[in-house]
């Protein structure tokens, strides 16, 4: 397809589904007009609910026999042990059992990103852009509440959320800070393992908020990678040698995922893109719109909604030498 | 915003008020291995239960950085009143025997922050005197939150149906509600 022709399909995609045009002309050079529909289809579906099973304040197999008297159906996420698709007939958040904390609202790609993290017991871990506290109650609870759980935000309201969280779910080892996460430098901790949900144009989400189709234009994008090439540079000059990190963002967009990954391997040689021992997703793109990025993208995951069923995720592990 | 070590008087002032209201030793149990520090906020006073490792590291987490909560949240201190939070009810719970267990109606109403009426009442020790500050909890024992009692243990059997037992102070509802 020429670029003529490839711009006026997106033209009549975009206006057939109700997108904005260079969204569609990004998808149709990313993946082609079958696997474009494809998607355009899936983000029309509802994304089954999930829940994280909180084991700092129940197992998961006592929740799910408590919930099922309340019918609440559950299905384990193969790759995730406290991790369950849920058909709730009620509010997810209204029943008693998530007021007691034993349970969090959490997508699955959320709760994959604290699981390829893999805290462990007595670490030192810090949690970025970390509110509402989805991810930073996951690690304090893979980390059986010891060692120390740093979670940083910078919204004052924000912050409220990601304390009630943490209350509820009975997370006793976080401290919550409140300031730029770009001025990491200044924290006198040496953690273990560094988490970046970074705050990103939100591309994934379209099958949750369909109002995303028409709200973010290139420059948004633009705007976004900028921010989180700066986030992740702080993160890793912040991370000691042989200390991990974890780069994740709810974007579909190259621009905002594999690109900056790609720029912050040039730019840090002690940087690497390492291997993510669990099975989900699909691999990241070496090659996103004929552009050749660092062959380390296809150890990079991606969930998809066409594809996985999920809200649109972008996960990558990285190590320090 | 700073985190500082409790005062020592403050401390004890506090501790004697908790172990008076929830019983003896209640305080030292709850403390454990842990270090009571406070942040003001304006008139408000929040008192956390830190693990001791963390005290030298206070100082330099201020750097650049606000800290807006650590560890265990205990409570409020505002005009003279400690207000325990929500967190801080479960590991009480297991300390002490100042409770009012409710039925499963009871604990439905109380997490839409009402208050509690005596055909909801399971469980409420005679010795337990009004005004008093106790854990509400549900048949299984789960916390669901402070109330204050509103009539004496002992003088329960006699009250009607529809009277009020215990005022609701704070229930796990407030964490739908974002209260």
């Amino acid at each position: 397809m020429s670029n003529k022709q490839l711009r006026q399909r997106a033209k009549d995609l975009a206006k057939q589904h109700g997108y904005l045009p260079y969204m569609i002309e990004r998808y149709l050079a990313l993946w082609g007009e079958e696997e474009t529909i494809q998607f355009i289809e899936a983000c029309e579906e509802q994304i089954t609910t999930s829940i994280r099973a909180n084991t700092l304040k129940i197992d998961a197999e006592s929740l799910q026999t408590r919930l099922q008297l309340k019918r609440v159906t559950l299905k384990p996420v193969e790759w995730l042990d406290e991790g369950f698709w849920a058909d709730f007939d009620v509010s997810p958040g209204s029943l008693f059992e998530y007021m007691l904390g034993y349970y969090y609202v959490q997508g699955v790609p959320s709760m994959t990103v604290t699981k390829v993290l893999d805290p462990r017991p007595g670490e030192t871990v810090i949690d970025l852009a970390a509110a509402p506290g989805g991810k930073t109650t996951h690690i304090a609870q893979l980390m059986d509440n010891t060692g120390t759980v740093i979670a940083i935000d910078e919204d004052r309201q924000r912050i409220k959320s990601l304390e009630s969280n943490i209350q509820r779910c009975g997370v006793s080892n976080a401290i919550i800070l409140r300031g730029d996460a770009k001025k990491l430098d200044k924290l006198e901790r040496t953690p273990d393992k560094i988490l970046l949900d970074s705050p990103c144009s939100g591309e994934g989400l379209i099958p949750l908020d369909p109002s995303r189709k028409t709200s973010t234009s290139m420059a948004d994008i633009r705007f976004c990678a900028t921010r989180e090439d700066e986030l992740l540079e702080a993160a890793v000059n912040a991370l000691p040698s042989g200390g991990t990190m974890v780069y994740a963002t709810c974007s579909i967009a190259p621009e905002e995922n594999e690109y900056i990954i790609d720029e912050i391997l040039h730019r840090h040689s002690e940087m690497s893109v390492v291997p993510i021992p669990l099975e989900f997703g699909s691999l990241g793109y070496p090659r996103p719109y004929g552009v050749e990025l660092n062959e380390s993208m296809t150890l990079t995951r991606r969930f998809l909604p066409h594809l996985h069923g999920t809200e649109g995720f972008f996960i990558c592990k990285l190590e320090k030498e | 915003m700073k985190p500082e070590l409790v005062d020592p008087v403050e401390w004890n002032e506090l501790t004697d008020q908790l172990d008076e209201e929830f019983g003896e030793g209640v305080s030292k149990a709850l403390l454990g291995e842990r270090a009571p520090v406070t942040i003001s906020r304006g008139d408000i006073k929040s008192f956390y239960l830190v693990p001791m490792e963390w005290i030298a590291n206070l100082e330099e987490e201020r750097k650049g950085f606000e800290i807006h909560s650590l560890g265990i949240r205990m409570g409020d201190l505002t005009k003279e009143r400690f207000r325990l939070s929500l967190q801080i009810l479960g590991p009480l719970a297991e300390l002490t025997d100042r409770v009012l267990v409710v039925s499963r109606q009871g604990a439905e109403s109380f997490t839409y922050s009402r208050s509690i009426l005596k055909e909801s009442v399971i469980k409420l020790d005679a010795h337990l005197k009004r005004g008093q500050r106790v854990i509400v909890l549900n048949k299984d024992g789960e916390v669901l939150g402070l109330a204050a009692l509103s009539v004496d243990g002992n003088k329960l059997k006699r009250l009607a149906r529809n009277r009020l037992v215990g005022k609701n102070l704070v229930d796990i509802g407030a964490y739908l509600r974002g209260a």
